[in-house]
């Protein structure tokens, strides 16, 4: 005669070392590919092609939007703002047009009368080169 | 001779503390980890991170050089460059245009890949023509392995 009820508890063991695991792994993961500094880009549709070398640090960003509106680090600009900046970059370096970077993001559907005004000004200041920023398909 | 049962209590009233068993108490020092607010701060840690992520695209350049429109391409040039303007055809549209003869992209490509003459090449590019077009015409210069590509702005409209 049983005078006391003993329930048999069934027991789960839930192993939590893998998940564990897992879970650090998604962390490293994320940790990895995320970037803290937030990378301010103006967004744009560039033209998706291959190009021929990676992105390199530039002295000017020089943006142009679908409407050919040109917009660098303080924000829309005049084509003679543009030229302004561009001058007090050349003082930077030491009036080397070859020292000054620029790299040219432009919306693919963008006319190219702004592009075309960009380069004139830039030759017009000595600089031979001109980095063309596309998107990688 | 008698035996007499010593109290523990006697024993130490008399201040001897005996022991009168050696029982060695194993005591299994146990040391219990809490894992679940580590599990939490975790989690947390990767919501965090999740809800932070920015997929940003990734961008590579084209490096074409500059030439202004009043220095044309032919001057100095010991060979007949290549010319590819961007111009607007019958239909409106914009086409690229090699010598006499216009064309899309991919005829494009295929025609500079087999030209014989791979030392230079210009992009004539009107004001009115798409950029997405210009940067293509570019490309498919690079990719063709000019010696020299460069970019002419204000071509033929």
């Amino acid at each position: 005669m049983k005078l006391s009820k003993r329930k048999k508890r069934g027991g789960v063991d839930v192993d939590m070392t893998p998940m564990i695991d897992v879970v650090f792994l998604l962390l490293v993961f994320f940790m990895t590919i995320s970037q803290i500094s937030e990378i301010k880009k103006e967004k744009l549709d560039l033209p998706e092609l291959q190009g021929t070398q990676d992105q390199l640090p530039s002295s000017i960003t020089v943006n142009v939007d679908e409407k050919g509106q040109i917009v660098v680090a303080q924000g829309p600009v005049s084509i003679n703002q543009l030229v302004n900046l561009m001058q007090k970059e050349l003082v930077k370096v030491d009036q080397d047009p070859r020292r000054l970077r620029i790299v040219l993001r432009a919306d693919e559907k963008a006319k190219c009368q702004t592009v075309n005004q960009v380069v004139n000004q830039l030759s017009q200041l000595e600089i031979k080169k001109i980095r063309i920023a596309v998107r990688v398909p | 001779m008698i035996e007499r049962i010593v109290s523990k209590r006697e024993l130490s009233a008399n201040g001897k503390n005996m022991k009168l068993s050696s029982v060695k108490v194993n005591r299994q020092s146990k040391i219990d980890l809490q894992i679940t607010p580590m599990i939490d701060v975790v989690f947390l840690l990767l919501i965090f991170f999740m809800v932070n992520l920015r997929v940003v695209q990734a961008e590579r350049e084209l490096d074409p050089a500059i030439k202004p429109k009043q220095s044309g391409g032919s001057s100095q040039l010991d060979f007949e460059p290549v010319i590819v303007e961007i111009v607007e055809g019958a239909s409106g549209q914009y086409i690229y245009r090699l010598g006499a003869s216009d064309y899309v992209a991919a005829e494009l490509k295929t025609k500079l890949v087999n030209f014989p003459d791979k030392s230079n090449a210009f992009v004539k590019v009107s004001d009115g023509a798409p950029f997405g077009m210009a940067a293509t015409a570019i490309q498919h210069c690079k990719s063709a392995n000019f010696q020299s590509v460069s970019y002419v702005p204000g071509g033929e409209k």
